[in-house]
């Protein structure tokens, strides 16, 4: 990326006012009203409160924005109906990316699972559909994530932990033995672009199998580099720009062939829980989505037909309105991104999809029930701001993955959010509020900003490879430390409100037994009944791919329909590409 | 403040993804006058191997992933073969349920740090078991 174009904070600055001229409020009312508003503040108002009007709340994983006392039409004195806001389904798509949100389309329910082998995750699948979940998510154990096989000596003891272990295409037929791949839409998490690489072609090559056409599958892979390279900790990594690369090509494969499908995830989410605020996580998942259509451009594709199957990953975290606002803050700023930068004309290009997920380092070990009421708060907040689909942690998630109690919680949260609140029944209820206008054009802006500074260090790949971005997590997370540890950000019952009375111990899950020796066994089978002539020629074509320009994906799928594992291919990554050392800073 | 500049080998369990409370323990150790050497990802094996490399006091390891039974008692055991026990302190760090911070006593790690544990606690329970174990 040239340092020296032109930001796109500068374009979209540029267009700031195309379109602005019929301000809401009118300046007779708003000099009425300031004109009340000094003397009721020099008044009515406490000297305390006129010292202390603007006030940062201190929460996890916060913006750090002051907030004033109180919000008045003064807040947003410029607020220009049509053109910042718009009716819902309406550039710029502030209130909603649907005319009708969620009365046409209620958010998705799409909890997370995986643990054990394929046949251990597939139960749960069937227990969640059974329960109400109306879309999949799936995710994979330590070993598959860091795509190491089941026999390999580095996975021992880890094999079915924190997901399902995947070792080769077979795999995937029994993870979704009879579950309708045409009717439901699947999230399968694989977090970054190499696995997504390996274990989306398994999935393709296994609905073939079933004769499913790839036109027929919805879903998403999440295929993001910020996972690969700045959030994980691993044994080896590739070089960020051959990880950006493999990003790309599953991008372009991805809407080639499976053109239903989400090809990324922009993140977002595990960033953020890494520790990040809530500016930096947007402009980081910003910054990557505008790379990566600037690359998809040069490779020769049209915007339109790039930008429609892009969406974001969200966390949610504590501070209400902040949430509430910058959703509606990044559905602003996509819009006028991909309108004034990339000059997208279908508006499908231009909307900020979203899945979100409820912050897991939020939620506490002390009092876990407490945890339920944590991620209620925090999902309702995901409703008003408009997301498409949710997943809502669990409130054992600091002992282990879901129960199926606590994962029934979880979906019930979602159910009764929707059922008994009413809050769905009204389009983008908190618009208007002087508040939350305001705090979601102060996000905006902060958002931009940040965006900018990425920009200027060369891209957001450059931002990787210099370690800054690295940094700039690491002073993060040390100095919110430092403020919960000083309590100045409040944890009830772990730095506020501590109680010696000991809450009754909860159910935690314990993992099935015996998934390595199973997973070990099938890989054995697998080495033996497969055509190794072919496993070898598939993986050698995917090598040159890889040492070329030629985009990688077919050569994988071609890998795994002849039964290649997931180890075996990551090795060919790492041959072709070499290896990479992230920084670390504590 | 500690007597004797105390060495820590600080390492992310097997192929767990997480790294943020080990590099949280890393500073606070740190900041606390010990010297603090963190190693990545790493199996038993390999840390058995820096420690001795190292020559370190206390070896801590993060768990979040589900693996700290499995990998966390091979540690112990090996380092129990390895004759290296005895001189050093070993500690586990992570989400890890009650039944299980018991049975990893058992299995020989000196202390436990679930999720929620202080800074005040990591350092002071730390330096205690050095004294108690080592300087003796």
């Amino acid at each position: 990326m040239d340092k020296n174009k032109e930001t796109t904070r500068e374009i979209i600055n540029k267009n700031a006012d195309k379109n602005k001229g019929k301000p809401l409020f009118s300046r007779v009312a708003l000099d009425a009203i300031k004109k009340e508003f000094d003397k009721w503040k020099s008044s009515n108002v406490r000297e305390y409160d006129r010292n202390n009007w603007a006030v940062t709340p201190q929460t996890m994983l916060g913006s750090g924005i002051p907030r004033e006392m109180i919000y008045s039409p003064l807040n947003i004195s410029d607020l220009d109906y049509m053109s910042d806001l718009g009716n819902s389904g309406q550039a710029p798509f502030t209130r909603g990316i649907h005319p009708n949100m969620y009365r046409g389309k209620k958010f998705t329910i799409r909890q997370i699972n995986g643990f054990g082998g394929p046949e251990d995750t597939n139960e749960r699948l069937k227990f969640m559909i059974k329960n109400g979940a109306t879309g999949l998510s799936v995710i994979f154990d330590i070993p598959t994530v860091q795509m190491y096989d089941s026999d390999d000596p580095i996975s021992r003891g880890q094999v079915g932990t924190s997901g399902v272990a995947i070792d080769s295409s077979s795999d995937m037929d029994i993870l979704f033995k009879d579950i309708p791949l045409e009717d439901i839409t699947i999230s399968i998490v694989t977090h970054y672009p190499s696995n997504t690489a390996i274990l989306f072609p398994m999935f393709l090559a296994a609905a073939e199998r079933r004769g499913i056409p790839w036109e027929k599958l919805r879903g998403s892979v999440q295929n993001d580099i910020t996972l690969e390279e700045v959030v994980r900790s691993g044994p080896e990594y590739i070089p960020p720009r051959d990880c950006f690369r493999i990003q790309c090509d599953n991008v372009e494969f991805i809407r080639k062939n499976v053109p239903n499908w989400n090809f990324i995830t922009l993140n977002g989410y595990n960033l953020r829980d890494y520790g990040t605020s809530s500016i930096t996580e947007m402009a980081v998942a910003i910054a990557n989505g505008i790379q990566t259509i600037e690359t998809l451009i040069l490779r020769g594709y049209e915007v339109d037909w790039i930008a429609k199957r892009l969406a974001f990953f969200w966390s949610i975290s504590n501070d209400f309105f902040d949430e509430v606002a910058r959703i509606r803050a990044a559905r602003r700023l996509w819009y006028k991104i991909m309108k004034y930068k990339f000059n997208a004309k279908d508006p499908r290009s231009m909307w900020m999809r979203c899945h979100v997920q409820t912050s897991g380092i939020t939620l506490t070990r002390q009092e876990p029930l407490n945890n339920i009421v944590r991620a209620a708060l925090q999902a309702l907040s995901a409703t008003l701001g408009g997301a498409q689909s949710l997943h809502v942690d669990s409130y054992d998630e600091a002992y282990s993955v879901p129960t199926e109690e606590s994962a029934l919680i979880s979906l019930r949260t979602q159910q009764i959010i929707q059922s008994e609140t009413a809050v769905t029944e009204v389009v983008d209820p908190l618009g208007g509020s002087y508040y939350v206008e305001a705090l979601t054009n102060d996000i905006e802006k902060r958002i931009l900003d940040e965006v900018s500074e990425i920009e200027k260090l060369g891209g957001y790949v450059q931002a990787i490879e210099r370690g800054w971005i690295h940094r700039k997590v690491a002073n993060y997370f040390h100095s919110e430390q430092a403020k919960i540890e000083a309590g100045d950000i409040k944890i009830v019952g772990h730095n506020c409100y501590k109680s010696s009375y000991k809450t009754p111990p909860i159910d935690v899950f314990k993992y099935p037994q015996g998934a390595e020796e199973r997973q070990k066994e099938k890989l054995a089978k697998l080495k033996e009944s497969r055509n190794s002539k072919k496993v070898e020629k598939a993986l050698k074509n995917l090598e040159q791919a890889c040492r070329s320009d030629t985009n990688i994906v077919p050569y994988s799928v071609e890998c795994a329909r002849h039964g290649c594992t997931e180890g075996e291919i990551f090795k060919v990554f790492k041959k072709a590409y070499g290896l990479w050392k992230p920084p670390v800073f504590f | 403040m500690v007597k004797k500049n105390i060495k820590v080998l600080l390492s992310t369990l097997g192929l767990d993804v997480h790294s943020r409370g080990v590099l949280t323990v890393a500073k606070y150790l740190r900041d606390a006058g010990m010297e603090v050497i963190y190693i990545g990802n790493s199996m038993p094996e390999q840390i058995i191997k820096a420690a001795l490399q190292e020559d370190a006091d206390i070896i801590g390891v993060s768990s979040l992933g589900g693996a700290h039974l499995t990998l966390g008692s091979d540690l112990v055991s090996q380092a129990k073969k390895e004759g290296i026990y005895d001189e050093r302190v070993f500690v586990i760090g992570g989400a890890i349920p009650d039944d299980d911070a018991g049975k990893l006593k058992e299995a020989g790690f000196d202390e436990i740090f679930t999720s929620g544990a202080t800074k005040e606690v990591i350092v002071s329970s730390i330096t205690n078991i050095f004294e108690r174990k080592l300087v003796n």
